[in-house]
């Protein structure tokens, strides 16, 4: 059985051609109370566009990736007890109006793509006919302060492939995916692999990314794209590697983009909230623009770009994550 | 048709994991934390004794994760001093698959997940997808100690090639015994050592059947 992205919505920030379903409220007060707004504003957009019937949408079960959870809620009530994660997920199934199995996922900045490989995994087992994925990573002091520590963050604006990138810029975002056995794209092939050099490393091997590419064309049969979205996040060496990595896999570059100057690094979040903008935009017949990137680095050599997406049919979609997850997914249109 | 081999569970008392760690690794992960560390001990006992492979699947759950580094990390980021880098990477509960394929285990996908401990038959059933792409699936449940419980770390293997013990997941849960991710295993492999009539366990709405199969 095949597996399909159904129906897509997010929260994040914007850029031009990059239309997030809303834009997320100002950052402050009650955490959870934040939490629960964008979850049901989220839902009722995705709600809209899955066109489930309501029987079929309250059995969903609930994928959550995200690698800090309700951290912020946390950060706000220093004396409360740390909740479990698990009772994150079933509280934003909760909220999704989602009363099937709850499991949250972290694999970092893959985590959101990691459920949806999963998802994928149990659609086409066939044990659920659709599976909710959610994409969560909202403000909180820890995730900044870490990053920051890590000397990861960049002191202006994110830069893709720019080479007057100097590092990342987190974002906030809450992506929700339902995948299903039909709708608009097919979940060709989902690859995600174990970089053993990445731990703490501050970018991913070139050589794992490249290899991790080879699989997911591989496993989707296919030699070439007609879009490749970018994990470049402004990182100097980060995008480096994913440069040399696309430029060793693609005798002839695709069309690029990448949404990390749009909508900043959103982590665990990414997989899901990149998608739903992606499929939006195209959905739209445009590329988008790559927010933060101006000129081409000779060193890289890659050029991101707006363009015209009538005739986009297959896409190639990298992530990788601290710790040394690598990810891409192979979309086609149907 | 599913088999688990190598059913290892791991209980440690908190102040003998630098010990047991020292003993295993030949040195404490002191960068990877100690939630890595209690992965790793538990993993790699169980790789020890399951038979060889070439690729790797490492599905692994626990209802809190890194809750201790996650604890000193709220306390560093709150006393407004800058968080320390390895207190932070410590609080990322996935770092023990990247540790496992540094130590050549041909780790092809791996996912670390947060579950309720009634949830534990998902797990497996999730693994068992993964047997379409991986010859062994290594599956585990880890929890860190709370005050002066023992440190959890239990880990199997799940593979088609057939092993010792054949496993599926039952239609009905009724008749199946009670069974949480604190005991589930532990009563498989107590099982393992005399098995007589197959062994039927529930956790939620799941169940289980294991048997012995030579």
């Amino acid at each position: 059985m095949a597996s399909f992205v159904r129906a897509a919505a997010v929260a994040s920030a914007s850029a031009p051609e990059v239309v997030p379903d809303l834009a997320l409220p100002p950052a402050g007060g009650d955490w959870t109370k934040r939490a629960e707004t964008i979850a049901r504003a989220v839902a009722a957009a995705l709600k809209s566009k899955a066109g489930l019937p309501q029987s079929e949408w309250q059995q969903l079960p609930c994928l959550v990736g995200s690698s800090s959870h309700f951290i912020g809620a946390r950060e706000a009530q220093p004396d409360a007890t740390l909740g479990p994660p698990a009772e994150f997920a079933v509280q934003l199934a909760r909220w999704f109006d989602a009363s099937g199995a709850a499991m949250a996922v972290n694999t970092a900045c893959t985590s959101g793509l990691t459920a949806l490989g999963l998802a994928r995994d149990m659609v086409e087992s066939g044990a659920c006919p659709h599976v909710l994925v959610l994409g969560v990573e909202l403000a909180n002091r820890l995730t900044g302060a870490g990053f920051a520590a890590l000397g990861l963050l960049s002191a202006t604006t994110a830069r893709p492939c720019d080479p007057e990138r100097d590092g990342l810029v987190l974002g906030e975002a809450f992506g929700a995916v339902v995948v299903s056995g039909s709708g608009p794209w097919r979940l060709a092939s989902v690859e995600i692999k174990v970089d053993p050099s990445g731990f703490a490393a501050p970018a991913p091997n070139e050589a794992v990314i490249a290899k991790v590419m080879d699989a997911a064309l591989s496993a989707a049969g296919w030699k070439e794209i007609d879009l490749l979205k970018l994990q470049a996040g402004g990182s100097p060496i980060g995008d480096l590697a994913e440069a040399r990595a696309v430029r060793s896999t693609f005798a002839a570059l695709p069309r690029m983009v990448s949404l990390k100057g749009a909508i900043g690094h959103t982590l665990g979040a990414s997989g899901p909230a990149e998608l739903a903008l992606l499929l939006d935009a195209l959905a739209r017949g445009i590329v988008p623009p790559t927010a933060g990137f101006a000129r081409v680095d000779p060193e890289l050599g890659l050029q991101p770009q707006a363009a015209d997406a009538t005739s986009i049919r297959r896409v190639l979609f990298n992530l990788a994550g601290f710790g040394g997850h690598v990810a891409s997914l192979a979309l086609e249109k149907t | 048709m599913t088999y688990l081999v190598a059913p290892t569970v791991l209980r440690i008392a908190p102040d003998a994991m630098a010990a047991r760690t020292r003993e295993r690794f030949g040195g404490e992960l002191r960068r990877a934390g100690s939630f890595a560390q209690l992965c790793l001990l538990g993993a790699q006992a169980c790789l020890d004794s399951a038979p060889e492979r070439t690729s790797l699947g490492v599905l692994w759950a626990s209802r809190h994760g890194a809750r201790a580094a996650a604890r000193t990390a709220l306390q560093e980021a709150a006393s407004g001093e800058p968080v320390m880098p390895f207190t932070f990477v410590a609080t990322q509960p996935h770092l023990a698959a990247t540790l496992l394929a540094q130590r050549s285990a041909p780790v092809a996908r791996a996912a670390f997940v947060h579950v309720e401990p009634s949830d534990w038959p998902r797990l497996l059933g999730l693994a068992q997808t993964w047997l379409a792409s991986c010859e062994q699936v290594l599956v585990g449940w880890v929890e860190e100690a709370a005050e002066e419980e023992a440190h959890q770390s239990d880990w199997c293997v799940l593979q088609k090639k057939p092993g010792e013990i054949s496993c599926e997941p039952l239609r009905e849960a009724r008749g199946a015994l009670p069974s949480t991710s604190a005991d589930w295993l532990a009563r498989v492999a107590a099982w393992t050592a005399a098995p007589r009539e197959p062994l039927a366990l529930r956790g939620g709405s799941e169940a289980w059947r294991f048997a012995a199969s030579r």
